[in-house]
């Protein structure tokens, strides 16, 4: 390996643990904003944690906010500390302190998995299989980083073989560029040219159509929303005056079409009841 | 700083409670105060139903079958934890093998029974906690080969200072926790109120903290208020109808 190559390996490596240490360090501090947030705010939605905890302790039997809360306090002390010692790794990585960031990363790794492991128990305790193998993914995840950070200190054959290629010159960059560039041009093009034509489905009424003797279809788009819903429900009312929703039936997934169908609701109606002059009801 | 055993003790500690908790969950079916669990007994006899078994000693025999498996990876890691803490580095490589060997064999089991069953997000669940089991006995041998490498603690004042800076920002974020869940747990049982989008017809809005009281006090209390109205049907709006994760659920009342 030549002086050029080592150093093109090196830089591959260094970039690389800046790229773990600035991914935990903006997944914890986002977290811990999350938590600090609670609810949904204009341009911030995030997750009700309380209500979640809320709702984990209720079913277990502990009603009171200040369980939810107390639980709500471990999970935040926990990432905030995660969070300082990433942050301080990276720190010290910036400044070119790499046993220092090590070590702080290190103790950010095993906060992390301290964390995860929390995470776990409630998971099992509450019955929550998928949010169990979530953090079990991410604990794996916690772990397989570290491996990462560590094995790009090594000088092994494999890593250096694959690093020092990122470090030669290849021909034909021109070209690479100009198909990038055309691509962007092309699905840039064709995301505007879908928006102006069909942005109107966002809010528009649909039209419901008879499907048999008091039965209307209504196939939602993809962009539908509630707004969809309450503005097609209002068009239906003001087109078939004479009748009343009897009710709606939503169409389950295995009757649609895998991913082509987006939902689709069924009108059933009923001859609306009006009140003639003898103030008898009577069908219209 | 001894990051082998450090690492090692985070991944005994991980296995030996999940394998313990999973027994406990066991030994507790059903929903008990202070502890909610899966209902593995429902889920193995829908299992077997759906194979054409209805008899109920089937789906006992195999979650008594999956329950002794699992005791045993708990025993298994229990020890290695035990022989870990008493620093017996060979007993601790032996003891962890067996546990990782009797982990995979569980998961292998459960997928081929998820393919007979036709469970296809289970078989990827299990398949991923498979793999994760695997990957954990390598970090386990092979991250850290020396065992008494040892490695320089972090700066003792920047240390200082970021302790000082975690438990500053855990106060702050702790305050905002409980002024949140002060603002919101009255919306537990709150009745939500109604809005009339068409004629006729209201939508509610449910917060995440709303369950069934909430429904139930949400019509009482629109009866209340709208005396001269009859509801003649309620309608739950699909998930496909809300802001992905902004809207919890939405609630439609028809009336006349």
């Amino acid at each position: 390996m030549n002086n050029d190559q080592k150093l093109g390996a090196w830089k591959q490596d260094r970039l690389l643990k800046g790229v773990i240490l600035v991914f935990w360090t903006c997944f914890w501090s986002f977290n811990v904003v999350d938590k600090a947030i609670g609810g949904s705010i204009f341009l911030w939605v995030g997750r009700d944690r309380f209500a979640q905890f809320q709702k984990y302790f209720a079913s277990a039997g502990l009603e009171a906010p200040l369980i939810a809360d107390a639980a709500l306090y471990v999970a935040a002390a926990l990432e905030v500390f995660a969070f300082v010692f990433f942050a301080g790794a990276l720190w010290n990585f910036v400044r070119q302190r790499f046993q220092q960031a090590r070590s702080w990363c290190f103790i950010g790794i095993i906060v992390t998995l301290v964390t995860f492991t929390f995470f776990s128990i409630g998971d099992h305790l509450f019955g929550d299989r998928f949010e169990l193998l979530e953090h079990t993914l991410f604990w794996f995840v916690t772990i397989a980083s570290w491996v990462v950070y560590v094995r790009l200190e090594d000088e092994s054959p494999v890593f250096s073989s694959q690093q020092t290629m990122g470090s030669r010159r290849y021909q034909g960059n021109g070209s690479v560029v100009i198909l990038a560039i055309g691509l962007m041009i092309l699905t840039t093009g064709s995301i505007f040219k879908y928006n102006n034509d069909f942005f109107y489905r966002r809010t528009a009424a649909i039209e419901a159509e008879p499907v048999g003797k008091d039965l209307f279809k209504v196939a939602f788009p993809f962009l539908g929303g509630s707004q969809v819903f309450e503005e097609t429900l209002a068009k239906f009312q003001r087109e078939h005056p004479n009748k009343s929703i009897d009710h709606i039936y939503t169409a389950p997934n295995p009757l649609r079409l895998k991913k082509a169908d987006a939902l689709i609701f069924y009108i059933a109606t009923k001859d609306r009841m009006v009140a003639i002059e003898n103030k008898s009801l009577t069908h219209e | 700083m001894n990051e082998r055993r450090i690492l090692r003790t985070a991944i005994l500690s991980f296995w030996t409670l999940f394998w313990g908790l999973s027994v406990l969950d066991k030994i507790i079916p059903g929903v008990h105060f202070l502890w909610v669990g899966k209902d593995f007994f429902a889920l193995f006899v829908k299992f077997f139903g759906s194979l054409g078994i209805s008899d109920p000693l089937f789906p006992t025999l195999a979650l008594a079958g999956v329950s002794a498996l699992e005791a045993v990876n708990f025993t298994f890691h229990a020890v290695t934890m035990v022989r870990h803490i008493q620093r017996n580095e060979y007993a601790t490589d032996y003891w962890f093998f067996r546990a990782i060997l009797t982990s995979t064999a569980l998961f292998t089991l459960f997928s081929i029974a998820d393919q007979v069953f036709g469970d296809r997000f289970q078989l990827l669940e299990h398949s991923l906690f498979w793999i994760i089991l695997i990957g954990t006995w390598w970090v386990f041998n092979a991250l850290h080969k020396e065992s008494n490498e040892k490695r320089e603690f972090p700066q003792r004042r920047m240390f200082r200072r970021s302790l000082v800076l975690g438990i500053a920002l855990t106060l702050a974020v702790c305050v905002s926790v409980s002024g949140f869940s002060s603002r919101t747990f009255f919306k537990v049982n709150a009745p939500v109120v109604g809005i009339e989008v068409v004629e006729g017809i209201y939508k509610f809005d449910f917060p995440f903290l709303a369950d069934k009281r909430v429904l139930e006090s949400t019509i009482a209390s629109f009866r209340e208020n709208h005396p001269d109205l009859e509801i003649t049907y309620i309608y739950t709006g699909p998930s496909e109808l809300n802001s992905k994760k902004k809207t919890h659920l939405l609630l439609y009342v028809f009336t006349e």
